[in-house]
C-alpha cells in the first residue's frame, strides 16, 4: 500500500469502495445472478390473501424475535421439528423469516403439527396449554378485522397471484384468523415422510409387563398428547380417546391401526381401516420410538376401560 | 484563527442526544429482560416482547450508538484536520434531523411498522430518512477532510472513511423494497437470497457501526488521554485493510446449517476466523502502546476504560469467530449464548469506549476538568461487573439449552420436550435482569458525572465572563 | 479562543513504527493457512463434502 494514499482522501475513499466490493461481489452479488439463489419447490403454494395477511401480522408483532423458521440438517433437530428445511421452501418470503433466536420453538413445520383450534387457544392464552410458557398473549388480534383493500394492495405489491373470491372471503375475518391460517401454511411444501403403516418389528406382546407399559405410556401421553386429547384422554381440541369412535366412525379399530395413526398422523389423503383421515393430528413417528408408541396404545386401552 | 465554538455545540448536542436515547433504550432492555421470565409484563399491543425487542436494539444502536458516533466523529475529524467543520449549519441541521428521526423510529417500531430484517427493521419512509442523515454526515466529514490543514490522515480518519462508505452501500442495498403503502413494504429479495443479503448487511452493519467507528475513537483517544503514542504504524495499516477486506465475506456465518449454499457458508467461516488476526492487531497495538508505561493504568482513569474496552473487543473477536465454526454453531446457535456474546460487545467494548471518549470530550468543550474521577471509577466497576454477570449467565444458559436440545435417551428418542428445555432458563434470565440493573446504575453514575461536568463548566465560563 | 491542536506526529511512535510483534504475525499467517485447509475440506466442488451428505452420514451412526 503506497504511503501516499493516506494524504489523498478521494483516492482513499475509492480504494475503500474497491476493497469492500470484493467480498460483496463474490458472496452476495454474483450468487444472486445465478439460479441457485432463486429455488422454488414445485409443491410450494403461493400464499392465499388470508395467509399472507397472517404473515404480515407475524412480522408486525416481531414473532421472528423468538421463533426461527429453518430446521437445520442435524439429527436431533429433525427428530424435534421434522424434515430439515430446503432452499426451495421460501420463494415467496420477502424478506426471509428464518430468525436468529429460539426462545420459543422453530416454526418451519408447525403447520403439520397442530390443528387450527390449538393455535386459537394458544394465541389467546398460551399458558392455558403450556403453564410455564413465557409467550405473551395475542388475544387482542381477535378484535382487529382485516381490511380487504389493504390486503389486496399488499398481494399486488409482492406480485402474488390471487382471486377475487379469495379477497371476498376475507369479509368478517380477523387478524387472529389470518395468523392461524399462516401457521397452518408453514411447512406444507415438504410433506412428512410417511413411514410404513405396518406396526414395525416390535409388537406389544414382546414388550412384556403390561402394567409397566401403561405407566410409561401415561408419562409420554402427558407430554405429547394431553394438550389436544385432554389430561386423561377426554378430548379437548382432538377427539376423546375414551370412546370407541375412531376417525369419526363408531366402532373399534385394531391396535396396529392406532399404531399407524400415531406414526403418520392424520394428513388428509391418508386412510386407516377404510376410514379417511381428515387432518389435525401431526405424525409422531420421528419423535417417538416404536416402543413408546406401543406404551401409548397400552395406556389408551387402559383409559378406555 | 478558526472558531470552533459553534461546532463544539453541535458535538455536545449529539452527546446529550445519545445519552437521552441511551436511557430510553436501556430501560426498554430491562423491561424485555423481565418479560423473558414474567410474561405478564407484556402489555399488548404496543409493549409486547416482539415489538419492544426491536425498539431496544434500534434505540440503542441508532440513538446511543450512532448519536455518539456522529458527535464524537465530528470532534475527532476537526482535531485531526485542524479545521472547523465543513458546512457547520448543515451539521447542526444533522443534529436536529437525527432527533426527529429517532422519535419516529421509536414510535413506528412500537406501532409494529417492521420490515422484519434484523437490524434493518425500519420501514421505507424512515429508511429514506436514514439515508439522508448518512449523506449529510458524509458531506460534512468528507468536506472537512478535503479542506484540512494537516496533510497526513491519521488512522482514526481511515476508519471513519471506511465506515461511512461501507454503511452507505450496505444500508441502501439491503433496504431495497417495494412499498405497498406508506407504512409497509416488501424486500425485493426473497427466501434464500434474502437471507444471504440480509446477513451480508446484518453482520457488516454491526462491523462498520459498532466496530470501526469505535476503533477510530480508540486510536484517537488512547494516545490523547495517556500521552503515549500508538506503538506501530505498520500494524495499524495491515489491521485496517485486512479488517475492511475480510469483513464483507463473513455474513453467512449467521446462516450455518441453513439452506444457503454450502460454499458461501464455508467462505464466510474462513474469513470470520481470519478476522481474529487483524482484530487482534488493534488489541496488540493498544497493549504495546500502554505497555511502554503501565503506570498509566493507575494514574489515568481513562486508560482503564480504553484498555478494558479493547480487551473486550479482543475477547469478542475470538468468541465471535469461533461461533462461526460448524461444530460450535451446532451447539450454541439460536440459544442465549448469542445475546451473551452481543452484549459483551455492546456493554463491554462499545459502551466503555464511547463513555470514556465522552469523558474526554466534554471537559474539553466546557474548558473544565471532569467533575469527579471517583464517580467515574464507580461507573467503571459497576458497568464492568454488570456486563460480566450478564454475559457469563447467558453463556451458561446458552450451552445448557443447546445441550438439552441435542440430548437423546438410550433408546434414541429426544430426552427433553421444548418446554423442558425452556424452564431451566428462568433463574438465569432473572439473573440477567439483576446484571442489567447493576449496569444501569453504573450508567446513571456516568450520566450524573457528565451533566455535573457540563454544569461546572458553564458556571466557570459565566464566572470568567466569557 | 484557543483550541488545542493535534499534532499528528505525536500520535505515533517513531522508533517502533515498523514493528510487527512476531506472535501476532504468526497468528496472521497461520489463520490464512488454516483458511486454505478449511476451504479445500468444506467446499463441495473440491472435496465433495456437503451439508446434506454429512446429515445422511450422521443418521447411519
Amino acid at each position: 500500500m503506497s504511503g501516499r494514499i493516506y494524504s489523498k482522501p478521494v483516492a482513499f475513499i475509492l480504494m475503500s469502495v474497491l476493497v469492500i466490493a470484493v467480498g460483496t461481489l463474490v458472496t452476495m452479488v454474483i450468487p444472486m445472478l445465478t439460479p441457485q439463489m432463486h429455488p422454488r419447490l414445485e409443491a410450494l403454494r403461493v400464499y392465499s390473501p388470508l395467509e399472507m395477511a397472517g404473515k404480515d401480522v407475524y412480522q408486525r408483532e416481531g414473532c421472528n424475535n423468538c421463533h426461527t423458521q429453518t430446521v437445520r440438517p442435524l439429527r436431533t433437530e429433525v427428530m424435534r421439528y421434522g424434515e430439515y428445511s430446503k432452499a426451495g421452501e421460501f420463494a415467496f418470503d420477502r424478506p426471509h423469516l428464518w430468525g436468529s433466536k429460539r426462545t420459543g420453538p422453530d416454526l418451519a413445520r408447525v403447520g403439520l403439527k397442530y390443528p387450527d383450534m390449538w393455535h386459537y387457544m394458544h394465541f389467546e392464552d398460551p399458558q392455558s396449554i403450556e403453564p410455564q410458557s413465557n409467550m405473551p398473549s395475542y388475544a387482542f388480534l381477535t378484535g382487529n378485522p382485516l381490511d380487504q383493500t389493504s390486503v389486496e394492495g399488499r398481494m399486488k405489491a409482492q406480485g402474488l397471484a390471487y382471486s377475487e373470491a379469495e379477497i371476498a372471503e376475507l369479509e368478517g375475518k380477523t387478524e387472529m384468523d389470518a395468523l392461524v391460517a399462516y401457521m397452518l401454511y408453514l411447512g406444507h411444501a415438504v410433506p412428512p415422510v410417511v413411514e410404513s403403516a405396518e406396526a414395525g418389528e416390535v409388537t406389544m406382546e414382546e414388550l412384556g409387563d403390561h402394567e409397566a407399559l401403561e405407566h410409561a405410556g401415561e408419562e409420554t401421553f402427558e407430554h405429547q398428547c394431553s394438550a389436544c386429547h385432554g389430561k386423561t384422554g377426554e378430548g379437548v381440541i382432538g377427539p376423546s380417546l375414551r370412546d370407541k369412535v375412531w376417525l369419526g366412525v363408531e366402532g373399534d379399530i385394531d391396535d396396529k391401526v392406532i399404531f399407524a395413526i400415531i406414526t403418520n398422523g392424520t394428513q388428509p389423503g391418508l386412510e386407516y381401516a377404510g376410514r379417511p383421515a381428515k387432518g389435525g393430528m401431526p405424525p409422531f413417528g420421528n419423535a417417538l420410538t416404536q416402543k413408546q408408541i406401543w406404551e401409548l396404545i397400552a395406556y389408551i386401552r387402559m383409559i378406555q376401560k | 484563527m478558526d472558531d470552533y465554538r459553534y461546532d463544539n455545540q453541535t458535538v455536545n448536542g449529539f452527546i446529550l442526544s445519545a445519552i437521552f436515547w441511551g436511557v430510553i433504550g436501556i430501560v426498554a432492555g430491562l423491561w424485555i429482560s423481565v418479560q423473558m421470565w414474567l410474561p405478564s409484563w407484556n402489555v399488548a399491543p404496543y409493549f409486547t416482547f416482539g415489538r419492544l425487542r426491536v425498539f431496544h436494539t434500534n434505540v440503542l444502536a441508532v440513538g446511543l450508538g450512532i448519536g455518539a458516533i456522529f458527535g464524537i466523529t465530528y470532534y475527532i475529524v476537526m482535531r485531526l484536520t485542524r479545521v472547523p467543520l465543513f458546512l457547520p449549519k448543515l451539521a447542526r441541521f444533522h443534529l436536529y434531523l437525527f432527533n426527529v428521526a429517532m422519535v419516529l423510529v421509536a414510535l413506528s417500531l412500537l406501532a409494529g411498522m417492521n420490515q422484519s430484517v434484523e437490524y434493518a427493521e425500519l420501514e421505507w419512509p424512515l429508511d429514506v430518512g436514514v439515508v439522508i442523515l448518512w449523506v449529510i454526515f458524509a458531506i460534512v466529514v468528507f468536506g472537512t477532510i478535503i479542506k484540512r490543514k494537516e496533510d497526513q490522515m491519521y488512522i482514526s480518519l481511515w476508519y471513519v472513511i471506511a465506515s461511512i462508505v461501507a454503511v452507505a452501500i450496505l444500508y441502501i442495498v439491503n433496504n431495497l423494497a417495494v412499498p405497498a403503502d406508506l407504512f409497509k413494504s416488501y424486500q425485493v429479495f426473497a427466501g434464500v437470497n434474502s437471507a444471504n443479503v440480509a446477513w451480508w448487511y446484518g453482520h457488516n452493519v454491526v462491523g462498520f457501526l459498532l466496530t470501526t467507528p469505535i476503533l477510530a475513537m480508540f486510536y484517537y483517544f488512547l494516545p490523547k488521554s495517556t500521552g503515549i503514542p500508538i506503538y506501530s504504524h505498520r500494524l495499524s495499516i495491515i489491521s485496517f485493510w485486512s479488517v475492511v477486506f475480510a469483513y464483507l465475506w463473513t455474513g453467512a456465518h449467521h446462516l450455518v446449517y441453513t439452506p444457503v449454499p454450502d460454499w458461501i457458508q464455508t467462505l464466510a467461516i474462513i474469513f470470520t476466523i481470519f478476522l481474529i488476526a487483524p482484530s487482534w492487531g488493534s488489541v496488540v497495538n493498544g497493549y504495546y502502546t500502554v505497555g511502554s508505561d503501565w503506570s498509566a493504568m493507575r494514574t489515568n482513569y481513562l486508560t482503564k476504560f480504553f484498555l478494558w474496552g479493547i480487551t473486550f473487543y479482543g475477547l469478542q473477536t475470538i468468541q465471535g469467530p469461533s461461533q462461526g465454526l460448524r461444530t460450535v454453531s451446532q451447539l450454541i446457535h439460536y440459544t442465549d449464548w448469542v445475546p451473551g456474546h452481543v452484549h459483551m460487545g455492546t456493554m463491554g467494548w462499545v459502551t466503555m469506549t464511547v463513555c470514556a471518549s465522552i469523558y474526554y470530550v466534554v471537559p474539553k468543550i466546557y474548558k473544565t476538568e471532569i467533575y469527579s474521577i471517583k464517580v467515574a471509577n464507580t461507573h467503571f466497576w459497576l458497568v464492568l461487573i454488570g456486563q460480566l454477570m450478564f454475559s457469563i449467565t447467558m453463556w451458561i444458559t446458552g450451552i445448557q439449552q443447546g445441550a438439552m436440545w441435542k440430548a437423546v435417551n438410550p433408546d434414541g428418542t429426544l430426552k427433553y420436550t421444548f418446554m423442558e428445555t425452556l424452564v431451566p432458563n428462568y433463574p438465569y434470565w432473572q439473573m440477567r435482569t439483576v446484571s442489567g440493573l447493576i449496569f444501569t446504575v453504573g450508567m446513571l453514575f456516568f450520566i450524573y458525572n457528565v451533566l455535573m461536568t457540563m454544569h461546572q463548566g458553564k458556571q466557570r465560563m459565566a464566572g470568567a465572563g466569557v | 479562543m484557543e483550541e488545542d491542536f493535534d499534532n499528528i506526529q505525536e500520535f505515533e511512535a517513531k522508533a517502533t513504527a515498523k514493528k510487527l510483534p512476531l506472535g501476532w504475525l504468526m497468528l496472521y499467517i497461520g489463520l490464512i493457512v488454516w483458511g486454505i485447509y478449511y476451504f479445500v475440506q468444506y467446499t463441495p466442488a473440491i472435496s465433495g463434502w456437503t451439508q446434506a451428505s454429512a446429515y445422511e452420514e450422521s443418521l447411519g451412526k
